[in-house]
């Protein structure tokens, strides 16, 4: 159970405070409530640079970082799909430092020409390590444009190409701050060894100045149900084939994400899992196998992928992957495994209050989807799940026509 | 808007650190046994460290391929009963190899102790390796090995560790995926009989550890395992490559991996705490100077870094970044030139001070809580120093002066010292 205090500012500015005397440190955490999902098509990872831009000082700060030190702390910020987070950690003696930051980001950051160029230039450098100068790195590319075709997630955060970021200009960046960054559509988590008063106070002292602004409507672009199984293959140099199978399901909000979070523990979490025991160790079809969700706020994908063991064909290995998954969704869930998975989501909720930092991230990412206090019904939505309703739910996830495969073949090995 | 925003709010420093060193007991085994007792839930963290790691094998992988086996099997359970019971209560076991010391850790929720502490007991005391889970086990790694071989980045790093020492060793990377094909189960076998015994154990106990886990402990683990090992082993030869400089290519690459470095005292050196803090001024923080110069600067890469890396027998200061592949050259230009600024100038006081209470905040941090201090008090102790080593870095951190800096870097920092490793397109 994480306690929390919450108020709303007259600017529209949600603060929540989440004390824990346990430690000599406070986070001050910022989470404005745009993403990728909100960038136009044709000016993607627009929001990722923008992140980096921010450090570049604001109205009343020269540099973020020398005051960060100065106060002993440390700080950094990410950008997803969903949201932008930034975050400050510090002694608690020295939190007003973190207010005066974050406020003063909020307020209005300093946007020069050189400060753009040179963030350009390090964004199209991070794209090329992440995304193109590593094996794979590429997949989640290929993926969202395979498994999406109309709603925003179809771009990965990083943009689509680094053309996107590198045609960016002061303009488009100062439209994009006034039109996202606003008190009216953020949330501030102050976590840690602070009490709600004290923090109240704060927040009204350095926060309740900034005005509210008037936010870009969103247009919720929903996906419409795909009813035609798609597959694309690619040769890449890469020294092992994959795959990656997907299907599409329901958003973070639903009770069936924490239905198919369980379903894809019993698949794969853990050496015991269906896919460990049958398919690497069994059957030795595959030297690492894997399912997950990919958990963004609106409705996201369960992807199961693998990588054949030495000398087993990819195709082969897929389709007994796709019979395990199909077995496991249609004839029953065991008890015991129902009981292991749910022991696992108990034990991971509670390590997951250890964090002064994390906690408040987990508050604030809450709170953008709808309300913080979700945080704590977790539990329950996973202890009241039946094997009945997962195979209902798998049941309607992996029907025809709501399948989209990736096959990630070497380049080397298809010439051999 | 307020008049208040003009000026920084005012900052404390960071004025105390709590080491109290943890409780100790030798239990009869001979394990050395710490309890770090804290933390605001019922969760217990239980870490093995054995003097077990790469330094310690008489041949390449076994000391990894050791450690990836203690869960695969006992003479009682298979691997399939083992997963199944660390799964069903939720824990997480991780048996990890390193250069000196290797770690078996347990994190579990204080409830399930009753039953995992017996089991865990089992998989350290009676690991069977078997033949079956071996194979499987070596093919696991050798794909991941030969995925590995495709990062220009890990390409470099390894290179240039193999440059420094000497490709045999004990501390230099294998130099091809092929490696596994040589490691055999009797020596992977032989490492862990050999190795992990009880009085060659260090257990740090971290978290809700009260009266009663500790009974438990010392009932599973009191009365000692294993042979002690008459281990004596040679200082090897350092065998540097007389090549300082090294390209790989990688024809598709469009970043280059830069490793920049030498071998330098290891921590119970006088100069090793402020040898540190000049790695820090030049790449061990957001704002260190490579980072100013290379990333905010000029945009040359995504992210640069420079850092001590400790073993217990050695040390080496490396340099590490991927950069614009065109740009390869400007790019080592600049990181030379920042090594040679600190040979020449000296370091502003403006530059030093936001410094000093940055790394006190870390060092704070590196203290918060039982698993924290858990992690700073076990490499203190596997490094065999004692706690004065964190009076002495905080005094390093407080009073270094911009002469005693400049005298560290003409010491440490010379360019005719240094290896390059790049590792992608010419």
């Amino acid at each position: 159970m994480i306690q929390f205090d919450k108020t709303l500012l007259k600017n529209g500015l949600t603060v929540i405070v989440h004390t824990d005397r346990s430690t000599p440190f406070v986070a001050v955490n910022v989470c404005y409530n745009v993403g990728s999902k909100h960038e136009d098509p044709n000016r993607t990872g627009f929001a990722h640079l923008f992140e980096h831009l921010t450090f570049g000082g604001s109205r009343h700060v020269a540099d973020f970082d020398t005051a960060v030190q100065m106060a002993g702390g440390a700080n950094n910020a990410f950008t997803s799909n969903d949201l932008t987070n930034y975050y400050i950690t510090l002694p608690a003696n020295n939190i007003e430092t973190a207010m005066w930051l974050e406020s003063d980001r909020m307020l209005g950051p300093k946007f020069t020409k050189k400060g753009l160029d040179v963030q350009k230039k390090v964004v199209i450098e991070e794209f090329r390590q992440r995304n193109l100068n590593k094996p794979y790195g590429d997949v989640w590319h290929l993926m969202r444009d395979l498994a999406y075709k109309v709603h925003p997630y179809r771009w990965p955060t990083i943009g689509l190409v680094p053309e996107h970021i590198a045609s960016a200009t002061l303009e488009d960046v100062k439209d994009f701050f006034f039109h996202h960054y606003a008190p009216n559509n953020a949330v501030l988590v102050i976590s840690g060894n602070i009490g709600s008063s004290d923090a109240f106070k704060l927040a009204e002292k350095w926060f309740s100045g900034i005005p509210s602004r008037e936010i870009a409507p969103y247009l919720l672009q929903t996906e419409p149900p795909q009813t035609t199984d798609r597959e694309l293959t690619v040769y890449r140099d890469v020294p092992i084939d994959t795959f990656y199978v997907m299907w599409h399901m329901g958003g973070r909000n639903e009770k069936d994400f924490y239905k198919l979070d369980l379903l894809s523990d019993i698949l794969s979490n853990g050496s015991s899992s269906r896919f460990e025991v049958k398919l690497v160790k069994e059957q030795k079809l595959f030297t690492e196998a894997d399912a997950y969700l990919s958990g963004e706020n609106e409705p996201g994908l369960f992807v199961a992928t693998g990588k054949a063991s030495p000398g087993i064909d990819i195709q082969l290995a897929r389709e007994k992957m796709l019979e395990e998954i199909l077995m496991t969704a249609e004839t029953s869930i065991t008890d015991y495994e129902l009981e292991k998975v749910k022991n696992r989501v108990e034990a991971d909720l509670l390590l997951n209050e250890i964090g002064y930092l994390e906690k408040a991230i987990q508050l604030a990412s809450f709170e953008i989807m709808g309300d913080a206090a979700e945080i704590n019904n977790q539990g329950k939505r996973y202890l009241e799940i039946t094997a009945a309703d997962l195979l209902k739910t798998a049941g309607e996830l992996f029907r025809k026509g709501n399948r989209n495969t990736l096959n990630y073949l070497s380049l080397q090995n298809s010439k051999k | 808007m307020s008049a208040f925003r003009k000026i920084a709010p005012p900052v404390h420093s960071v004025e105390k650190i709590d080491f109290i060193e943890p409780e100790h007991q030798l239990l009869p085994g001979g394990t050395s046994f710490f309890t770090l007792y804290g933390g605001t839930q019922e969760v217990v963290k239980l870490d093995f460290s054995f003097m077990a790691g790469t330094w310690f094998e008489t041949s390449k992988l076994e000391s990894m391929m050791a450690a990836s086996m203690i869960s695969e099997g006992t003479s009682g359970k298979t691997a399939r009963q083992i997963a199944d019971r660390i799964d069903f209560y939720g824990a997480q076991l991780n048996s990890l190899p390193y250069y000196d010391n290797n770690y078996v850790s347990l994190l579990s929720l204080k409830k399930h102790l009753p039953h995992l502490l017996p089991l865990l007991a089992e998989i350290i005391q009676d690991a069977s390796f078997p033949e079956h889970e071996f194979e499987i086990m070596r093919q696991k790694r050798k794909q991941r090995a030969i995925v590995d071989a495709e990062k220009v980045g890990l390409v470099a790093q390894r290179t240039f560790l193999r440059s420094l020492m000497g490709e045999g060793h004990p501390y230099a990377p294998i130099s091809s995926p092929e490696a596994y094909d040589n490691v055999t189960l009797d020596g992977s076998k032989s490492h862990y009989l050999r190795h992990y015994y009880s009085a060659n154990a260090t257990l740090f106990a971290s978290g809700d550890v009260d009266a009663g886990v500790q009974k438990m402990i010392v009932d599973n683990f009191g009365s000692g395992w294993g042979t002690p090992f008459p281990y004596k082993k040679d200082q090897p030869q350092i065998q540097s490559a007389a090549q300082k400089t090294v390209f790989i290519e990688r024809e598709s690459a469009n970043q280059n991996a830069l490793s920049i470095g030498k071998r330098v005292p290891t921590q119970h050196h006088p100069d090793s705490a402020g040898l540190k803090l000049v790695t820090t001024i030049l790449g061990g923080y957001f704002g260190s100077r490579l980072m100013s110069n290379l990333r905010e600067e000029k945009g040359l890469t995504y992210g640069i870094h420079a850092s001590v890396v400790s073993f217990v027998r050695d040390a080496i200061f490396m340099i590490h970044a991927e950069v614009t592949a065109e740009k390869t050259e400007e790019a080592i230009k600049e990181i030379f030139l920042e090594m040679q600024r600190l040979r020449e100038e000296l370091v502003p006081e403006s530059e030093l001070e936001p410094l000093r209470s940055f790394l006190l905040g870390r060092m704070l941090e590196d203290f918060d809580g039982p698993f924290a201090r858990s992690q700073s008090f076990s490499s203190l102790y596997e490094a065999g120093l004692s706690v004065g080593y964190f009076d002495q870095i905080i005094h390093t951190i407080k009073t270094t002066t911009p002469e005693q800096i400049r005298v560290l870097a003409r010491t440490y920092l010379d360019p005719e010292t240094m290896y390059t490793v790049a590792a992608g397109k010419k």
